[in-house]
């Protein structure tokens, strides 16, 4: 019965991704990534953040190509860099982000692309799009008002009208980019309940969800990824939470050679009346109850998935957003909600996650940008003085070793790294007494990194009080006197710096409690 | 059929929160004070002349709101205005070229389109924002239009043409005709063609129309070849009202033209919009200019009316961005 097995494994074998690459700029995405996706099965892909989850998604769907490598679906070579063509080929997609068009209505947002058509393909078949999207809706157990444009429908319509588009197009593979990620446990439950039914009808789902219940409770198979790289596929009934996360983080846990002793009169420092304290803060929706407090000198790393509301929480410290509830007290002074310049004047001082876009006016030159954010102490009887900007610039560009021929060229002109010491520095210029930096070395290269990560602690020994967010939890281990893990907008657990490990972290951060 | 009611808002809710709604409203009552203080507003023959005025409007306000909803700009149209005219009058006129109507007048519509098709691959191909496109355009073509022109005027247009646009048929100039003909095509093509829908899709979220495969580049040669073509058409069926071609023709027409569509409640940031909105705005902006004569304001009239007209943008652009909050506040994206 040789021949019959045979035949009946190409016939379980939808989807073959054959050692694919996959580089942005110099930064390796994906790097020889190879496995199958079997007939009607829900196959979970896992990974941290960075894995390479996304871009290969992106691969999958025609959004971007690969270098080098092949990706075959019912034994025929998927049309890569072709999103029509590969949604032609069966692949459907529900997004991490929405991709709805807010302005358009349901039926719209399900056919636009590839409409139904009437004379000769001129005109739109308007009756049959709409009976059609209706049966859909019906089907996914929704009824939605189909004549609203999608903007003004809450979030998990929305996600429905998503799913409707995906199915409308007889696909074989479904691919769920963390489709529950802004869902109550209500609407998960609905959704996870969806994904059986489509595997009932035959349809494999590729499910990336960083909630590992989930992948418990209707994965057939996991693979996971780590830094672009694949690691491993196994049955779901071979894995449990720990071994999961430990194939998600390595085996080679990095020991933590690279941090610091913290200093010895740290104890002492604790006593100290603390340079930030938030209490109780809550923002409807997003985060809950969160309470904490900085001494000077201390970091204080902030690790959680991406979407668990860490930088949200960070924006409503600094004032950027509002929040409903709660205080925010810097030097034993209260902040009133949603000012930035209440915050700077206390002495808050915030590098944001975007720095491209937020961070930096990037054909500004590198001295003005350094002094952007304070001018006010520049002025002379309302005047920039050119000599004191000049000044300041030389004396923050020598601190920070920002590596630039002249002050005066244009910041896009610098590397990642150097880009990222301007922001940091323009803050700097204010003397601030409380740092918060969102993600501070992404994109950097090795070398920057450290460099970065070396000033942080040197302005901590000098006394600022330092909030740090990251995504990657080597850099939150390495920096941080204490952590805390945010899951779902709430403070799952806190560890202390010296102690923790990476496992520990992703625990707190995927599953809400600590080990 | 919509299968739930729960989800729904009531009809006259949505209704009443409208921008077609809060336009004609305006032009009731705008309406009805004029002609309580002049009866004579109302007289067949003061109504077919703003409709008349309104039609050239509406003809390239068509055009131009598609452009608007992909969240580009063309603000070159009065100047294709007069270069089209200066075209016309050239090849038509029986002291120039004197060619028939049959070639004149689609070698006309052909420059038109093709100067649109222009703008259009600037802005893909060169990927120029179409601001500053248009406003190269702007300033260029008048002067094409001043240096072909030479200086004289143009008169001499074959009395058919002359007589269509002015008298037209069944009492009705030809140029009214046209505008219905070209508001029937155009809502044709946004609620029954794949293209239409496409369109809205494109400026409603560029990110997603990516991720759906639709390509930028034929949405947008597209608006702004038909944002051409119609002026042209505009030109054709309205320009032969005037005694003569002068070089000065649509001046300020684009403004007029954006106003209306902006006003009519098109979203400046793409996505939004309905072709009923920008009609009735075409005709309230049409109407301001009539109402002030009625009203006595005389001499004033010219002034009073380009500062009304700016007003009303202003306010229909803020009330556009508080509406876009508004809509951000409710469903968080």
């Amino acid at each position: 019965m040789m021949i019959h097995s045979q035949a009946t494994q190409s016939d379980r074998l939808l989807l073959r991704i054959d050692r694919i690459n996959k580089a942005y700029g110099g930064v390796q995405a994906l790097q020889d990534v190879s496995f199958d996706v079997g007939r009607g099965e829900v196959h979970a892909l896992c990974g941290e953040n960075g894995a390479g989850k996304s871009t290969l998604i992106k691969l999958l769907t025609g959004v971007t190509r690969p270098d080098s490598g092949s990706l075959v679906m019912n034994q025929r070579a998927l049309p890569v860099g072709n999103v029509r063509g590969c949604e032609a080929a069966g692949i459907a997609v529900l997004h991490q982000e929405s991709t709805a068009f807010p302005d358009l209505n349901a039926i719209d947002n399900i056919f636009v692309g590839r409409e139904l058509r009437v004379a000769g393909g001129l005109l739109l078949a308007r009756d049959a799009m709409r009976r059609e999207a209706a049966e859909l809706l019906e089907q996914l157990g929704e009824s939605i008002d189909l004549t609203v444009p999608l903007g003004q429908l809450p979030l998990a319509q929305r996600q429905m009208v998503s799913m409707a588009r995906a199915m409308s197009c007889q696909c074989q593979l479904f691919i769920m980019d963390e489709p529950t990620a802004s869902l109550s446990a209500q609407e998960s439950q609905k959704m996870l309940a969806l994904v059986k039914q489509l595997k009932e009808q035959g349809i494999s789902i590729l499910y990336v969800s960083h909630r590992l219940e989930e992948i418990f409770q209707i994965a057939d198979s996991v693979t996971v990824l780590r830094d672009g790289q694949y690691v491993a596929t196994h049955a779901v009934e071979d894995l449990h939470d720990r071994k999961l996360i430990q194939l998600m983080v390595g085996r080679e846990l990095d020991e933590l050679t690279v941090r610091q002793t913290v200093s010895q009169s740290k104890s002492d420092e604790t006593q100290k009346p603390s340079t930030l304290k938030v209490d109780q803060l809550s923002r409807q929706g997003i985060f809950q109850d969160v309470s904490f407090s900085i001494a000077p000198g201390e970091i204080v790393g902030m690790a959680g998935l991406v979407g668990a509301g860490r930088s949200e929480i960070a924006r409503a410290i600094f004032g950027i957003d509002p929040y409903d509830e709660g205080t925010v007290e810097v030097n034993g002074q209260m902040l009133p909600g949603g000012s930035v310049a209440r915050a700077k004047h206390v002495g808050m001082a915030m590098v944001p996650e975007d720095r491209q876009h937020e961070g930096l006016v990037l054909p500004m030159s590198v001295q003005n940008n350094l002094t952007l954010a304070n001018l006010r102490d520049l002025q002379d009887f309302g005047w920039l003085s050119q000599t004191r900007e000049r000044g300041q610039a030389k004396r923050l560009i020598a601190d920070l070793d920002i590596r630039v021929t002249d002050p005066q060229l244009p910041v896009e002109t610098l590397s990642g790294g150097n880009q990222q010491k301007v922001v940091i520095g323009k803050w700097l210029a204010s003397m601030p007494n409380l740092l918060i930096l969102d993600e501070p070395t992404r994109g950097v290269d090795v070398a920057a990194k450290a460099q970065v990560h070396r000033l942080i602690r040197e302005l901590a020994d000098e006394g600022m009080a330092t909030l740090i967010i990251s995504s990657e939890l080597s850099e939150i281990l390495t920096l941080s006197d204490r952590i805390l893990v945010i899951h779902q907008g709430r403070i799952a657990a806190e560890f202390e710096g010296a102690t923790a490990t990476q496992e520990q972290l992703l625990h707190a951060a995927l599953v809400g409690s600590a080990s | 059929m919509t299968p739930n009611s729960k989800t729904e808002t009531p009809a006259f809710a949505r209704i009443t929160t409208r921008r077609e709604f809060g336009l004609a409203v305006l032009i009731a009552l705008i309406t009805i004070f004029v002609s309580f203080f002049d009866p004579r507003f109302l007289d067949a023959i003061n109504l077919r002349d703003i409709i008349v005025r309104c039609a050239p409007t509406a003809i390239v306000a068509c055009g131009m709101m598609l452009v608007i909803v992909t969240a580009e700009i063309d603000i070159s149209v009065g100047s294709l205005m007069a270069l089209t005219a200066a075209a016309m009058g050239i090849m038509l006129s029986e002291n120039e070229w004197n060619l028939s109507l049959w070639i004149g007048l689609p070698a006309t519509l052909m420059l038109g389109t093709a100067v649109g098709l222009l703008t259009g691959l600037l802005v893909t191909v060169g990927k120029v924002p179409s601001i500053i496109v248009t406003l190269g355009l702007l300033t260029a073509l008048r002067g094409f239009t001043t240096l072909i022109m030479g200086g004289k005027n143009i008169d001499g247009l074959p009395p058919s043409l002359q007589h269509a646009a002015k008298q037209g048929f069944w009492g009705i100039p030809l140029s009214v005709w046209v505008a219905a003909c070209v508001l029937v095509m155009t809502l044709v093509i946004i609620a029954w063609t794949p293209l239409g829908r496409r369109i809205f899709a494109f400026g409603s979220s560029r990110y997603a129309a990516t991720m759906c495969g639709l390509s930028e580049k034929p949405l947008k040669l597209f608006v702004f070849a038909y944002t051409g073509f119609l002026t042209a058409l505009a030109t054709i069926v309205d320009v032969p009202r005037l005694p003569t071609i002068e070089s000065g023709i649509g001046l300020e027409f684009e403004l007029l033209v954006v106003t209306c569509v902006v006003v009519g409640g098109v979203s400046i940031n793409g996505g939004r919009g309905t072709l009923l909105g920008v009609l009735l705005a075409v005709v309230l902006m049409t109407m301001i200019r009539p109402v002030l004569t009625y009203l006595e304001i005389g001499e004033e009239a010219e002034k009073w009316t380009k500062a009304i007209q700016g007003t009303l943008i202003a306010i229909a652009v803020i009330g556009d961005s508080l509406f876009r909050r508004r809509g951000r506040g409710e469903s968080r994206s």
